[in-house]
């Protein structure tokens, strides 16, 4: 066992230092000398830097690339509408009111997609207006009623005639007036 | 296409283009460049304008100015009537609107006017600067400085200040 590493050392031996690697001459072997390899001749080599260093473009390349797609996904849709509609419908001419004609809510816009949204989006204005003048007719109501019921609880409570602010007193049929009929108790 | 603007208002001087006097047998460096100008910008501009206004032709949409009837004034609504309140307040913002797009066509007549003449506009447009200095005056009287929330009521007030004023001031 110890003759088979011995054998087995000799072996790694030879194969480093065997006659047909490289470097391994018969001079080198025989004098020891190590080959040198930074002060190897070279002529006329290109000045291009084949290994170039720098700071990580993989963040922003990457940041870039999703800010692209996600903007350009509604974006081109979008701008592709918008040129046809331009190009093809394109906006309207002022015209005066025909007689006896009531133009809708949405026929006093110019732009074809302005209309398109005050038909199909929007109330009407004449149905916002009625809104909020039904909302203020309410309030007003609301206010109205308050005041009253105010002015009715000063009269009430003034004159006692009315159902509020009565108190509730004992029964006049429950007082014994039976020790008071005779004066001399 | 779109109609022109109002040649009234906004005057253009005459023209002054020199008569062409060829003093040489050389090209016109300045002829060429215009014939450029045309041919490569101007013609395929046109073309193209002229085949949307075509395809525009066929689908024609139309819109209307929208009029508004008068309503009773904030002076002449009732103390608690709301609603009238409410209806006077719409009316006067309509016409605060309208004020603000007179402004508008004035100062943009002041400043074409400005830009055509050059350097002697105070003297040349003296009429439209006075115009313009006169309505000035008006609107800031009646709406200047009624702020951000402005409204009917505020403007009601500003001229019964304005009618204080004048008043003190006659007797």
């Amino acid at each position: 066992m110890v003759g088979m590493s011995v054998l087995r050392s000799a072996a790694a031996l030879a194969a480093r230092l065997g006659p047909l690697k490289s470097g391994n001459t018969v001079a080198n072997l025989l004098t020891r000398t190590v080959p040198r390899t930074d002060k190897v001749v070279v002529r006329w080599g290109h000045g291009k830097k084949t290994f170039v260093i720098k700071a990580t473009g993989f963040y922003d390349r990457r940041f870039m690339k999703y800010f692209l797609y996600y903007t350009l996904l509604t974006g081109i849709p979008v701008t592709i509408v918008v040129t046809c509609v331009n190009i093809f419908i394109g906006e309207a001419e002022l015209a005066e009111i025909p007689e006896g004609y009531e133009p809708e809510h949405w026929e006093y816009y110019k732009h074809p997609i302005t209309r398109w949204i005050a038909r199909y989006v929007y109330d009407s204005p004449v149905k916002d207006y009625e809104k909020m003048m039904a909302a203020i007719q309410i309030e007003k109501e609301k206010a109205d009623m308050r005041l009253a019921e105010l002015e009715v609880r000063r009269c009430m409570r003034q004159r006692g005639d009315g159902p509020w602010f009565q108190v509730e007193t004992l029964n006049k049929d429950l007082i014994d007036n039976s020790y008071k009929s005779t004066p001399d108790n | 296409m779109p109609s022109d603007h109002d040649k009234d208002a906004y005057p253009e001087p005459p023209r002054q283009t020199p008569v062409v006097n060829k003093l040489s047998a050389l090209p016109d460096p300045a002829l060429i460049l215009s014939k450029l100008f045309y041919y490569s910008v101007d013609l395929p501009v046109t073309k193209f304008r002229e085949a949307v206004v075509r395809i525009q032709s066929q689908n024609k949409l139309v819109y209307y100015h929208q009029k508004f009837r008068r309503i009773p004034d904030l002076t002449e609504c009732e103390e608690r009537d709301y609603v009238c309140c409410y209806e006077a307040e719409m009316q006067w913002r309509r016409d605060f609107k309208v004020d603000r797009e007179i402004m508008k066509v004035i100062q943009e007549r002041v400043s074409a006017c400005q830009a055509r003449e050059g350097a002697s506009f105070e003297q040349n447009c003296f009429k439209v600067i006075q115009l313009y200095e006169e309505v000035m005056k008006n609107f800031l009287s009646r709406y200047g400085d009624l702020g951000a929330y402005a409204s009917g009521r505020k403007c009601l007030m500003k001229q019964k200040e304005r009618m204080m004023a004048a008043q003190t001031q006659n007797t």
